[in-house]
């Protein structure tokens, strides 16, 4: 039932290009499709696992230099950019992971802080690979099977495969038996030790799939904006997808979903009042926080538990 | 006559305090065993060391033939030691039935591909375990909570889902940290006979506590810890006459004890 309205509301939202041709509610579309999987992949380390990654920022400008330099630089194509930006930040995250997650939470979250950070300081001084603050103009839209996806409505439809390709995987990975495992290592790290579960491997590999999910989305929003400079780490995005995991409700899969489209498209309503949106936008995130600490998911959930209490006196 | 879990010579000591100074206990197949001692004697330090929570210092310990010292937590689990928490431990943000399930997985053969693609020999895999989980559910007589989070239950509730996590995976053996403290009196019974109906099934227990009554009616044996010594071993009725326990224990003569004995009855 809820996998079939999820169906009916993927193709809805596929059908966006036939209702409009304005490339600016196109393009707000393609930004909501892809921050939502960034959100829904932070989900995974940090509302599953309860690991608070920053690193996040890191893999996305990765994912977004390795696309953009596999084509221009290296004369590969697009698709393959985003394969190797996938890659690339799986085996980046293990390798930060690895010693990083032997530490506690709070270092975890330093780590992650200060690798995000880094990758910000290559992009802008390492101007021999990343032409610096200049980046890397021009990305030439893809085509695939002899078909350009030239406009950003064609483009769109990149971005929606992708995404659905990427949520039907993490919903996949979320609702399986791995998924509720990371939940027991963030509710309680010592009882899955005491029932014979090696946490390590698992926080391992949610960092690697989170970080690999992240990068080929930096990848993929990249050639919509078809540039890429140091901006592209910009502490906005971020921001951006935390906000959307937290709204959304920490650890639940459709919470999130329906937040990052909700919250995408959010700013860009506000529109009508240029001068005050991004106050109404704030002043709407904190009213939120008030009313709903643990997320629109959380929310219900507790609306839940109470009448099951309620149910058992 | 086969000790399932033999302790040799367990030390550790923490800045120079010996926590354990040389600790030997044997756990027979199939006995309920008991660990008690006045506080700070060694207990939890001695079962934290001996289910991989903390490291020893040296010492050596078998868990049915098999050298399990040093070995991390989780290997220990796995070789068929399984623990509860002084504290209870239990995943209060999942349902009962998820508690019970995960504390069995580990031990199944369905790999992370099983698990991703849902394939038969996961399906089989839980599906097994879950008869388990409600055979244990209806013995700690928590049917009525199967899927409900387990956070909302009382804290004697969640000590007896505790311990029916523990018993999921059938393990060699079960140390129980102190499984009836801060449990109300009813509660306290009820939990004694369901480990006596566990124990003539075949379960082997190893119980550290603190509420002498409960120990002595259930304990095939009894071993007392005083500053990170053995003190005594025996029987209930041999440890409740032992000067030298009584002394450390409880702070009385053998000649006290009887009066306070006569006095009660």
């Amino acid at each position: 039932m809820k996998l079939a309205i999820a169906l009916i509301a993927a193709l809805a939202v596929a059908a966006l290009p036939l209702m409009t041709s304005s490339n600016y509610i196109i393009g707000v579309g393609i930004s909501a499709l892809i921050f939502t999987v960034a959100a829904a992949a932070l989900n995974l380390i940090y509302g599953f696992t309860g690991l608070l990654s920053f690193a996040q920022l890191g893999f996305w400008g990765i994912g977004g230099y390795v696309t953009a330099l596999t084509v221009v630089t290296f004369g590969g194509n697009f698709w393959w950019g985003v394969v190797w930006a996938a890659l690339l930040n799986a085996v980046v995250a293990l390798a930060i992971g690895y010693p990083t997650l032997r530490t506690n939470r709070h270092a975890f979250v330093i780590m992650t802080l200060t690798f995000a950070l880094l990758v910000t300081l290559i992009a802008r001084d390492w101007v021999d690979l990343t032409r610096g603050p200049l980046g890397i103009p021009n990305l030439p839209k893809p085509s695939a099977f002899g078909y350009h996806f030239g406009t950003t409505g064609q483009y769109y439809w990149v971005a929606w495969a992708f995404s659905m390709a990427m949520l039907g995987f993490l919903y996949a990975l979320c609702s399986s038996r791995i998924g509720r495992t990371l939940v027991a290592i963030k509710q309680n790290e010592p009882l899955v030790r005491a029932q014979g579960i090696a946490p390590m491997p698992y926080k391992l590999s949610a960092f690697a799939i989170s970080a690999a999910v992240t990068g080929a989305a930096g990848g993929v929003f990249t050639f919509h904006l078809g540039i890429i400079d140091p901006l592209f780490l910009d502490f906005y995005y971020m921001q951006t997808f935390l906000i959307i995991v937290i709204i959304g409700g920490a650890g639940s899969f459709w919470g999130v979903i329906a937040a990052g489209i909700a919250l995408s498209a959010l700013p860009e309503v506000l529109r009508f009042s240029a001068d005050f949106r991004m106050i109404i936008y704030g002043v709407i995130l904190v009213v939120a926080m008030f009313v709903m600490p643990s997320g629109v998911a959380g929310w219900l959930r507790e609306r839940q538990l109470a009448r099951m209490r309620e149910q058992l006196r | 006559m086969s000790a399932i879990l033999e302790v040799t010579d367990l030390r550790k000591s923490y800045a120079g305090v010996h926590a354990l100074d040389g600790v030997s206990l044997a756990v027979e197949a199939g006995s309920i065993t008991g660990l008690i001692g006045p506080n700070g004697s060694g207990k939890s330090t001695a079962i934290d060391c001996i289910s991989g929570f903390q490291k020893l210092d040296s010492g050596k310990v078998v868990l049915a033939g098999a050298d399990i010292t040093g070995q991390p937590a989780h290997h220990i689990a796995r070789a068929g030691l399984m623990r509860t928490f002084q504290t209870v431990r239990i995943y209060e943000r999942l349902s009962l039935r998820d508690n019970l399930a995960i504390a069995a997985q580990q031990f199944d053969p369905a790999t992370w591909i099983d698990e991703f693609l849902r394939t038969r020999r996961y399906r089989q895999a839980i599906d097994k375990a879950e008869v388990r989980a409600r055979e244990l559910v209806e013995l700690i007589g928590l049917k009525r909570y199967w899927e409900i989070e387990t956070g909302i239950l009382s804290y004697g509730q969640k000590k007896l889902v505790a311990l029916a996590a523990a018993l999921m995976p059938h393990p060699k053996i079960v140390v129980l940290d102190e499984p009836v403290a801060g449990v109300n009196p009813t509660r306290i019974r009820e939990i004694e006979v369901a480990l006596a109906d566990l124990n003539r099934a075949g379960e082997t227990f190893l119980i550290v506590e603190h509420n002498v009554e409960f120990i002595t009616n259930l304990c095939h044996r009894v071993i007392v810890l005083d500053q990170g010594k053995k003190l005594a071993e025996g029987t209930a009725a041999e440890i409740h006459t032992d000067s030298r326990v009584l002394e450390a224990y409880l702070g009385m003569t053998p000649e006290m004890a009887e009066a306070e004995m006569r006095g009660a009855a």
